[in-house]
């Protein structure tokens, strides 16, 4: 055997494992969606098991495309997805911008800075709506509930008393609501994953050219300029990669949803997988279908959208 | 304009003083160069002149004016660095424009101020490319580039060539003491090679461990070294330098003879060796002298070529007038 085809075939079985762990599954969710599948039926006893014999071509996917949830869970999952990614981007080039810098006890704010990232998401999930968004209970009910004592303390106080007199009543918001719940949801994710965006800005920080920098004062840059045409280009990649991981994990957004509304009008394209599941296979396949195509327009259009503004 | 000055200038990083005490006056037009080992404070003091680094004491004057205190790009200086740090995502346009753009000059005005120094430096067919696609001598052409569009009162240098191949060096040498004859703008240039210094200076000043062992003209430092350091700092090849009791003779703790200033004969001499090896350059030839019995070996540069071989005896006489005489503190005595 010759030198090179020892490595070759010493790294046959990961490929070929690799493969089949993404074949596999890919296949099956195509051949399911172009057949009757159900798991429970007893008109048609037939379509409990999955066979050829009960092709239904792109019928699944008529289906889907007709059903009440489908539009509403594609919007969704955009919503969700590009305000995650919008809002971690941002707070993390501040944040990582910000404690790049040498400072006292820098190594405890970045222990803390981190640490969200390694709350389970149920449990985010569930401190955030129950402890901190509850209108009620939560943080957000003792605030607006505080606030609104003391405004109410304030009219009662002559002279002033007028002028706040005209101020309204703060109202809780329910994050519960069917038009909310996904903001509760976008703010959780983002609280749990700006700390991954600061990881990789920061390493990427460390690694800026300092003569650059040094280059850029003696042209006159100021502190904006030098982080507009230097900092922010050298984060175009790590930026790119932090869109291109958090797609693909927000996309899939299971827990919080579930949590947070069970659904009610804010459902995603898993969660509806997740519905279709319950019975009709056929058709969260085909969803599922959907849920692919729909990750790799995302993708491409974000890294083209991130790889043009940054890199002039 | 561009007249430097630096009174009693310190710099310390935490307890260690890099620079101490330190006066220099560099008179506009000059090309002035810091030579001296690695490590002597050469880019520190370079990068004080610039305001990259705070002064610990003293103060720095340009054009009369203090600008201990002024941030760096209100001083009116350029600086080259020996990494070029250009900008990587930038053009080679964009590279050369940028102080101009931070200035807010208007786009029209820009382009033909980068045109012109595209032009001047031959780089019009690159001005579209980013760094990352040119050769280690075009990137240092827009470093420069970036640096001439200023228009600075002072040009400043951080060992720029130390980063390019051997021919190279040269041709941009050459390059860059034209561009001084050509503006006859102040530079200030720093190298750790004497080549360079002896070659493009009209001023050098060395510099061992922050403190200026002597300061003048490259012939200044070649004919009359202040002391024995600057004597074995200047001129290739380095000075031969001996002590005890043969230089006792001359009334010297140490005394220094460069290879260019002995006569060698294989009949007879003031002292006497045995040739080492041999490096014949064509022009000159380098010829090791051992066993003088002046403790270390001798270097002689005679020009043309001679018929000796390894082994041979030879003997070495000073020419006339040529020695330099050392005290034990290593001072220059007249
Ligand atoms: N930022 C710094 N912190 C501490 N020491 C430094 C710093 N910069 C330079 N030095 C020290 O100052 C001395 C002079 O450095 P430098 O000016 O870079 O030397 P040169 O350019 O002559 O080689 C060196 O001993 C170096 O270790
Ligand atoms: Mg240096």
């Amino acid at each position: 055997m010759s030198d090179r085809r020892i490595p070759r075939l010493l790294q046959t079985p990961a490929v070929v494992l690799l493969l089949i762990w993404m074949l596999v599954p890919l296949s099956m969710t195509l051949y399911f969606s172009f057949i009757r599948y159900v798991l429970n039926s007893l008109r048609r006893p037939e379509w409990t098991k999955p066979s050829i014999e009960n092709w239904r071509g792109f019928g699944n996917y008529e289906f889907v495309l007709n059903s009440k949830d489908f539009l509403l869970a594609i919007q969704n999952s955009l919503l969700i997805v590009c305000s995650i990614l919008f809002l971690t981007v941002i707070l993390g080039v501040l944040i990582a911008v910000l404690i790049n810098k040498a400072f006292p006890g820098q190594g405890i704010v970045r222990v803390l800075l981190i640490s969200p990232f390694f709350v389970m998401p149920a449990v985010n999930a569930v401190l955030w709506i129950n402890m901190i968004l509850d209108p009620v209970l939560g943080l957000q009910g003792v605030a607006v509930e505080g606030i609104n004592g003391l405004l109410d303390a304030l009219r009662m106080t002559p002279v002033i008393g007028n002028f706040f007199g005209m101020w309204p009543e703060l109202q809780p918001i329910s994050f519960r609501a069917t038009q909310t719940s996904a903001w509760a949801v976008i703010i959780m994710v983002t609280w749990q994953w700006t700390p991954f965006a600061v990881l990789i800005f920061m390493t990427s920080l460390q690694s800026e050219d300092q003569q650059q920098k040094e280059a850029a004062i003696l042209d006159g840059a100021s502190t904006w300029s030098q982080f507009r045409f230097l900092t922010l280009p050298h984060l175009g990649r790590p930026i790119a990669i932090v869109v291109m991981i958090q797609a693909i994990f927000h996309l899939s957004l299971y827990a919080e949803i579930e949590i947070v509304s069970r659904g009610n009008g804010n459902k995603n394209l898993p969660y509806l997988i997740g519905e279709f599941a319950n019975n009709n296979i056929g058709a969260a396949s085909a969803t599922g279908i959907f849920a692919v195509i729909l990750a790799n327009i995302v993708a491409i259009f974000l890294l083209r959208m991130v790889g043009k503004t940054l890199m002039e | 304009m561009g007249r430097i000055v630096l009174e009693n200038t310190t710099k310390s990083f935490g307890d260690v003083q890099v620079i101490p005490p330190l006066n220099l006056t560099i008179e506009d037009g000059e090309f002035a160069v810091f030579v001296g080992p690695s490590g002597c404070g050469k880019s520190t003091l370079l990068r004080m002149i610039a305001g990259l680094e705070d002064l610990t004491s003293g103060k720095i004057v340009i054009d009369d004016k203090d600008v201990t205190e002024v941030p760096p790009a209100q001083r009116g200086l350029a600086m080259v660095f020996q990494s070029y740090a250009l900008y990587p995502h930038m053009t080679v346009r964009k590279n050369i424009g940028f102080p101009l753009r931070m200035e807010k000059m208007s786009q029209s005005e820009i382009d033909a101020k980068v045109d012109a120094a595209a032009k001047s430096l031959n780089l019009v067919d690159y001005l579209d490319r980013k760094p990352g696609q040119l050769s280690g001598g075009q990137r240092q052409r827009v470093a420069i580039g970036r640096a001439i569009v200023r228009d600075p009162s002072a040009f400043l240098f951080d060992e720029p060539l130390s980063n390019l191949d051997a021919a190279l060096r040269v041709g941009m040498r050459l390059e860059i003491s034209e561009m001084h004859q050509r503006m006859k703008t102040t530079m200030i240039y720093v190298t750790h090679d004497q080549v360079e210094a002896m070659t493009m200076a009209d001023k050098i000043v060395v510099l061992q461990a922050g403190v200026i062992e002597q300061v003048g003209s490259p012939l200044d430092l070649y004919h009359k070294p202040r002391n024995i350091f600057v004597a074995g700092f200047i001129g290739s090849p380095k000075m031969n330098i001996f002590s005890g009791e043969e230089a006792a003779k001359f009334d010297a703790h140490s005394v220094g003879i460069r290879p260019e200033h002995l006569d060698v004969s294989t009949e007879g001499g003031i002292w006497k060796g045995t040739v080492g090896v041999a490096e014949h350059l064509g022009s000159d030839t380098f010829i090791h002298v051992h066993d003088t019995g002046l403790g270390d070996m001798f270097t002689v540069r005679i020009s043309g070529d001679i018929a000796v071989t390894h082994g041979d005896t030879i003997y070495l006489t000073p020419h006339e007038g040529r020695m330099h005489r050392f005290d034990a503190q290593g001072m220059r005595i007249e």
